[in-house]
């Protein structure tokens, strides 16, 4: 062995094997959060949020969710078709279209700002 | 070097011109609400939020019972229907054509809710008491971006009744077709 090589490489290898527990552990923290980066970027831009009402302030409306799944009638994809499957499958998707359209979501124009704000006897002072 | 001077400076005078116009839409936003209205903001502000903080919870509560039903009727119906008739050698272009424009349209009323929703919670994050133009300025946006999500709700109820008349036509086609070989 070459001795006036040695001092350089026992130089080199000590520092990383002084720091290799630091190391490990910045990596880790660095990559845990990039994951968690990654996963708030998909939560938020999936839509997934939107959806989300486990967060606070929704406490409210939490019980209010209906489990549409349960009452959807689950029409089957094969088999072979007939007048009654078709008169069936007209009927099931009838009834479900007239429960949409009753509820008639995100009509009217509560933002309309003179009835918010400039006609609210709350911010009027009325 | 001279070549580049030329597109250069245009981009630059580009820059500045477009500069110019935003500066000028958002001073006219800006000056859109009277003084008046502006007291109005702030002495009712928390009242306002509140208001706002409930159409918030009931909108996002909305937006799952309804979305919930809205993607059940493309997948638990449509497509399967679809699929049945297909599976059968029968003619399904009308129906699949439909329930294409449906989930075309359901894709349309997920990102707009998205962009409304994201809309709302800046509004509801702005201080009115301080800031009352940037919330009036919010709320105007927010208000054309609940438009825009009804217009994609009122999209997706009409193709429900195209898909209805798809049916429709689909049962006559397959009359006329049973009939031809009864005979």
């Amino acid at each position: 062995m070459d001795e006036s090589q040695t001092p350089t490489e026992v130089k080199n290898i000590s520092f990383i094997g002084r720091h290799r527990f630091m190391l490990f552990i910045t990596l880790s923290v660095s990559v845990a959060i990039t994951i968690v980066g990654v996963s708030m970027y998909i939560y938020s831009s999936s839509g997934a949020a939107q959806l989300d009402l486990s967060r606070p302030g929704y406490v409210s409306v939490r019980d209010q969710v209906t489990n549409s799944t349960s009452e959807f009638p689950n029409y089957p994809n094969n088999g072979p078709i007939s007048q009654s499957d078709i008169d069936n499958f007209k009927s099931l998707y009838s009834q479900q279209a007239q429960k949409i359209k009753l509820v008639d979501a995100f009509s009217g124009d509560p933002l309309n700002l003179d009835s918010l704000v400039f006609s609210n006897p709350a911010t009027t002072g009325q | 070097m001279k070549a580049f001077a030329r597109p250069v400076i245009i981009c630059v005078g580009l820059a500045i011109i477009l500069s110019g116009v935003l500066l000028l839409k958002v001073a006219a936003q800006n000056n859109a609400i009277t003084p008046q209205q502006i007291e109005q903001i702030r002495s009712g502000c928390s009242p306002l939020k509140n208001t706002l903080n409930q159409l918030h919870v009931s909108d996002a509560l909305l937006r799952v019972n309804m979305g919930q039903r809205y993607e059940l009727m493309l997948t638990k119906l449509m497509d399967r229907f679809n699929s049945r008739v297909s599976s059968n050698n029968l003619n399904n272009t009308g129906l699949v054509f439909v329930s294409g424009s449906y989930n075309t349209a359901l894709d349309a009323f997920r990102s707009d809710y998205i962009l409304y929703e994201e809309q709302m919670s800046a509004t509801i994050n702005i201080d009115c008491t301080n800031q009352p133009s940037e919330f009036y300025d919010a709320i105007v946006l927010a208000q054309t971006k609940r438009s825009q999500v009804y217009s994609d709700v009122a999209k997706l109820n009409n193709l429900i009744d195209q898909y209805e008349s798809a049916v429709n036509q689909f049962e006559k086609d397959y009359q006329f077709i049973a009939g031809k070989i009864a005979d």
